[in-house]
């Protein structure tokens, strides 16, 4: 008896521990669902996809992308809010009227051409035609103004699609784009994530939900399974219009750790590492590696608090910190030195950015930058706070500015939080000053807005802002000019946020890509984008 | 039927456990700085579409309302879906268990299967040069920090001697370093607890008696000491194993495994409150079967434990 009580209760706990061990499902359960029929499922997955020796006829065929932030919102004009993680994918898996190159510059794509009204109110797109979806069903205006339709209601549109109003078809090959007031910077828009061009036809059969699900676009890349907080698969679309991309398979692996990334990519488990600091780029040396930096489009600036109660509301307060940064030292702490300095808040690569020498510079200088603190009677006591990310290559840049600004008297402290409580005080507007990566999808200099607006979506009754009034007409301005004519504007504006002392431009951010030596043709793109379809083993 | 009943007893009292613990996790996650709204939306989302995501996923209601309804959902085993992706939060997790199971599992292996005949080497040649150097190794891995070993073992393994991969899931070979450095400290944990714990029993009583009874060493040892010096290992196990599955983060980053530890901490930082809620639910569960196993696995070893009492 005493035996069977012993067999009985260890039988219990063994099969305790093999339920625990078997409770879990594979991974394929976690698989982003395809419907039946999709173009996800018809596209074949392929094999042990984690592994770069997938290969066609004994040649690589594969390429691993390790990236700390997974992409997963595989349509960009829904309901959710799509980021930089998820153009990892939505670059790859749709195309744009108009492609946004590595270097800014914008190239037809979709769209063999575009016209421009006199009063720069209406855009003609003219369509390449013979362009098939990855459900085969071929691309016309029908699905350009469901594009356009949705991705405008979206929460992104009025920030991507500015001023839109209506797409009118002319054609199966054109449309009109209808704006309701001039907006120069449009067609970056229009190549933008947003402007990924989406099948009609496939989304009134799946919806919102299922498009997110099993996505399709006419980009090189079709999707294939996407398995939460571990990877992505595309799979290259046989019928792409510009001829079938070289690699077959892409993975784009999600790897939290960044030395890990670095170590994978040294001994070949990954082929390309996302975005590495650039300290690790400067230090690597091993000839199975290489790396590669470009410009972004975006400007790391710190922006002054000139409306609340904190010391920031004095004019002279705010030039002292203007003249008592060391940008070259800023850049050393946050890329190595090796990022181009700004002048003004706008990357040289943005559409309208004035010329250099036709706007004024703030030069360095401790002497001056005394003088007009003690011209603002500052007590020397009161906290000056930069608001930045914790961990961030900000937080190094903020612990820079807080040493020179502390060399002049100012009591300026660096207040380091996590994304969710940034993004939080924020939107608040309660710092004294901030350190942000403009990351602007509209490579224009009317980006400056972002902290000029003056119809933006925080309350003005309870927060406040640069709200200048002149600022804001001369925004108008350019934004109803184009060419070569806006520059003077935004030498203009630039002017006078160089006088009222708004903000400091620190440095124009850069974007990185560290990948192996046999890999032919990647880039770094200015807006984080991996075009896998120019790139090719060369082994 | 005494086991019975005190099994079911354990896994009710379950139920107040979970209970208590999702609320103080649901109370601190609703203080957690983040508006969830918006960050879904993105910034330039308007006041007017945050307002109505938030209604639409119950945020504009009580705290205690909140709670309610998602503990209702729970009782009907709908754990709800993720804030920032929309997957189900029970396929979510059940599709990580098997991962950091393994490790998990692989990792007590190696540490029960060194550690243990190293600590009871080291207690039977108490003093020896073999226990020093024991107690020596057990010190220093129980100093170095997984995420320093980690890295130096991807180093030294996989790109100087290019023996396994640097990360991920998929081969054996993939699942060799993580096991050995989640089970590096609970492998020094094994060392110290089996050589103390036969220490203890060697000096007992009952040990003199069998030697002086003239039983060989080896029987003193196997037969006598063994059985009872097992039991504080055994319990050390069940909570080791406890606190891997719970705490596996480091390793799971630091491998790219995509367990759940690398889905718990993600969904902290983003403030996906469903999938925090949900994966605490399920590690409850585990940890107190896990607990529960051990208490039955002692009663086996030890025939003084009795369920009925």
């Amino acid at each position: 008896m005493k035996r069977m009580k012993k067999v009985t209760t260890m039988l219990i706990a063994v099969s305790m521990l093999l339920g625990l061990c078997a409770c879990g499902s594979n991974e394929a359960d976690n698989t982003a669902p395809a419907e039946t029929g999709t173009p996800a499922q018809e596209a074949e997955a392929p094999e042990e996809s984690t592994s770069q020796e997938t290969t066609t006829g004994g040649a690589k065929d594969t390429i691993v992308l390790a990236t700390s932030g997974e992409p997963y919102r595989f349509y960009a004009q829904g309901s959710q809010s799509c980021a930089g993680d998820d153009n990892l994918a939505l670059s790859n898996i749709y195309d744009c009227l108009l492609f946004l190159e590595p270097d800014g510059s914008l190239t037809p794509a979709l769209a063999e051409s575009y016209d421009v009204s006199e009063d720069g109110l209406t855009y003609t797109f003219h369509l390449r035609q013979g362009v098939k979806f990855h459900n085969g069903e071929e691309m016309t205006a029908e699905d350009v103004k469901m594009t356009f339709d949705t991705g405008a209601a979206g929460p992104i549109g009025s920030a991507l699609f500015v001023n839109y109003e209506s797409c009118d078809i002319v054609d199966d090959y054109t449309v009109d784009i209808h704006l309701t007031s001039p907006y120069a910077a449009f067609p970056y828009g229009v190549a933008s994530r947003i402007g990924g061009i989406i099948c009609k036809s496939y989304f009134d059969e799946v919806g919102e939900d299922g498009y997110y699900a099993a996505p399709i676009g006419t980009g090189p890349y079709k999707f294939v399974e996407y398995v939460k907080g571990d990877h992505t698969t595309l799979t290259a679309n046989e019928e792409y219009w510009r001829g079938v991309p070289a690699i077959k398979n892409v993975v784009i692996q999600t790897v939290a750790d960044t030395n890990t990334q670095i170590l994978g990519l040294q001994n070949g488990d990954y082929d390309v590492v996302r975005d590495p600091a650039i300290d690790v780029c400067l230090r690597l040396d091993d000839p199975n590696v290489t790396w590669a930096k470009e410009n972004s489009v975006g400007r790391v600036t710190m922006y002054m608090n000139s409306w609340g109660a904190g010391p920031g509301k004095d004019i002279n307060f705010r030039k002292a910190i203007q003249a008592a940064v060391n940008k070259d030292d800023v850049n050393q702490a946050m890329y190595s030195g090796e990022a181009d300095i700004l002048d003004i808040d706008v990357c040289a690569s943005y559409g309208g950015c004035p010329d250099p020498g036709t706007y004024q510079v703030v030069e360095y200088d401790p002497e001056a930058a005394a003088g007009y603190l003690a011209d603002s009677g500052y007590d020397g006591n009161t906290e000056w706070k930069i608001l930045v990310q914790s961990g961030s290559r900000y937080e190094s840049g903020a612990k820079v500015i807080q040493a020179q600004l502390m060399s002049i008297g100012i009591n300026c402290v660096v207040d380091a939080k996590d994304n969710a409580s940034y993004m939080e005080e924020y939107k608040a507007r309660e710092w004294d000053a901030i350190i942000a990566d403009n990351l602007s999808s509209l490579v224009d200099a009317d980006s400056l807005m972002t902290y000029h607006s003056m119809d933006s979506w925080w309350d003005p009754a309870v927060q406040g802002s640069p709200r200048d009034p002149e600022i804001w007409d001369l925004i108008q301005e350019g934004r109803a000019t184009q060419g070569d004519a806006r520059k003077p504007i935004y030498a203009s504006i630039a002017d006078i946020v160089t006088e009222e002392a708004y903000d400091v431009p620190l440095v124009n951010s850069i974007v990185t890509v560290a990948y192996n030596t046999k890999l032919d043709g990647m880039k770094a793109h200015c807006l984080g984008n991996y075009n896998f379809y120019y790139c090719s083993w060369n082994e | 039927m005494s086991w019975l009943k005190y099994t079911l007893k354990r896994l009710l009292m379950l139920i107040p456990v979970i209970i208590c613990v999702t609320f103080i996790l649901y109370v601190i996650l609703s203080f957690a700085p983040g508006n969830v709204a918006w960050q879904i939306l993105g910034e330039d989302a308007t006041a007017e579409q945050i307002a109505q995501l938030e209604a639409e996923m119950g945020l504009d209601k009580p705290l205690l309302v909140r709670y309610g309804n998602y503990m209702l959902g729970v009782c009907h085993l709908d754990f709800g879906t993720s804030w920032f992706g929309g997957e189900d939060i029970a396929k979510l997790f059940l599709g990580r268990l098997p991962y950091t199971l393994l490790v998990a599992v692989l990792s007590i292996l190696f540490a029960v299967g060194i550690g243990c005949p190293l600590g009871i080497g080291s207690a039977i040649k108490q003093y020896s040069l073999m226990d020093y150097g024991v107690s020596f190794v057990a010190m220093l891995l129980t100093s170095m920090p997984a995420f320093w070993l980690g890295t130096m073992c991807q180093i030294f393994f996989c790109l100087t001697l290019k023996w396994l991969p640097v990360s991920g899931v998929g081969t054996w070979k993939h699942y060799v370093l993580p096991s050995v450095i989640l089970g590096a400290n609970t492998l020094a944990s094994m060392i110290r607890m089996s050589r103390t714990s036969l220490l203890d029993v060697i000096r007992q009583d009952y040990i003199r008696t069998a030697r002086a009874k003239g039983a060989s060493e080896r029987k003193v040892i196997m037969h006598h000491a063994m059985r009872n010096s097992l039991i504080p290992i055994v319990t050390q196990i069940g909570i080791t194993f406890a606190g891997v599955i719970a705490g596996a983060v480091v390793t799971e980053n630091i491998f790219a495994i995509p367990g759940v530890g690398v889905l718990l901490i993600n969904a902290v930082k983003a403030r996906d409150v469903p999938i925090v809620m949900g994966t605490v639910i399920f590690v409850t569960i585990i940890v107190g079967i896990i607990n529960l196993a051990v208490d039955i696995i002692c009663a086996l070893i030890d025939p003084r434990i009795d369920f009925a009492s």
